[in-house]
């Protein structure tokens, strides 16, 4: 994903940011595994990956970085962004029974990925290869 | 040891009460469907409820996409919030300290109920082993919830029919039944309390009113 980040992860950064929003560990502790979110996401109507159920990339980014406070390594946060940019739009149509709202915790979890250098390049092709600008400056 | 399990159950509805109220804000601005915002009444909710029913707006809930565990779901918390009440056993024992009884099934309906009860566990264990998604998303946390949530269902019902040692068998069922009381206030069970909330009172997309709430 994106291969200039920087390697350095500022773990203390992390934590600030994880205690800011109090309703995601709340949200975290609340859904009870059911799966009922996955026929809401049409990303996984198509694809019948359960990588690309809304609670399996909340749970495995958001819930990742809980529990591994102050020990996030950077090939995690790849990984991570990997789910969270790769398999999802953010088009917020996350139906949990519960109530939960699964979306803002994969926003979240992208803000983290953000301050620490993981994040989609749009500028670099699946390939590795950087794209040409499609209108010239 | 009663006390102190209902004490922390209590403690922790009112807990998760706390919090769902410490996370989310007044609504600032009023509804922008003006006629869901005075849905307070009953007439009004019901008429609410009507509008929403019959349209195409459960489509995407559960009960639009997996009907049969929707279903299957609802037997579940339905058994497990009205059989603890109506137990003969339980009348009978809180009628010895308190003078004082609820209306009690026949033991027969008891039995019906614990039955259709632990079935319905054991497909939602069925459920989470072999469905895919929900495989994907499951830990042993997940598992342990369900057993104890089934096991003084078990325990009750073997305790009824005597089939091991009573006095034992009882006593496990009521180490359970604390252990789940107390598990509602502090693990994933708070679903009890924060289900009703967030799907009544918060405004979204599939809340159930309009909702007065919105996240903070």
């Amino acid at each position: 994903m994106s291969e200039h980040g920087s390697t350095q992860i500022d773990n203390a950064r992390i934590e600030e940011m994880l205690k800011q929003k109090k309703r995601m560990r709340i949200f975290l502790s609340i859904c009870a595994s059911c799966g009922f979110c996955a026929d809401s996401c049409f990303l996984y109507r198509n694809y019948k990956d359960p990588r690309y159920m809304p609670s399996y990339k909340a749970i495995n980014s958001l819930g990742k970085l809980f529990k591994r406070k102050r020990k996030v390594t950077h090939q995690m946060l790849e990984e991570m962004s990997d789910l969270i940019y790769g398999r999802c739009v953010m088009c917020r149509r996350c139906y949990c029974p519960l109530g939960i709202d699964i979306s803002s915790m994969i926003s979240w979890a992208r803000t983290i990925c953000r301050t620490q250098g993981a994040y989609e390049r749009y500028d670099i092709d699946p390939m590795g290869r950087t794209k040409k600008a499609a209108v010239k400056i | 040891m009663l006390w102190i399990s209902f004490i922390v159950f209590i403690a922790g509805l009112v807990f998760q009460i706390y919090k769902i109220f410490s996370i989310t804000v007044k609504k600032e601005a009023p509804s922008l469907i003006l006629e869901d915002a005075d849905n307070k009444r009953l007439a009004k909710l019901i008429e609410y409820l009507k509008k929403t029913v019959s349209t195409v707006n459960l489509k995407g809930t559960i009960l639009g996409t997996q009907p049969h565990v929707a279903l299957l779901s609802f037997i579940f918390h339905v058994c497990i919030i009205i059989t603890p009440f109506f137990v003969l056993a339980h009348n009978i024992l809180l009628f010895e300290s308190w003078r004082f009884k609820l209306y009690s099934f026949s033991e027969l309906t008891t039995d019906i109920l614990t039955i259709v009860f632990l079935s319905c566990a054991a497909l939602f264990l069925i459920r989470r082993v072999f469905i895919r998604t929900v495989r994907a998303v499951s830990g042993i946390y997940d598992y342990l919830l369900l057993l104890i949530t089934a096991a003084p269902f078990i325990t009750g019902f073997l305790a009824y029919h005597q089939l091991f040692k009573y006095e034992t068998i009882i006593i496990i069922h009521i180490l359970f039944g604390e252990l789940m009381l107390i598990a509602v206030g502090l693990t994933k069970l708070g679903h009890m309390i924060f289900f009703f909330f967030v799907r009544l009172n918060i405004g979204s997309e599939y809340s159930f009113r309009g909702g007065s709430r919105s996240w903070s």
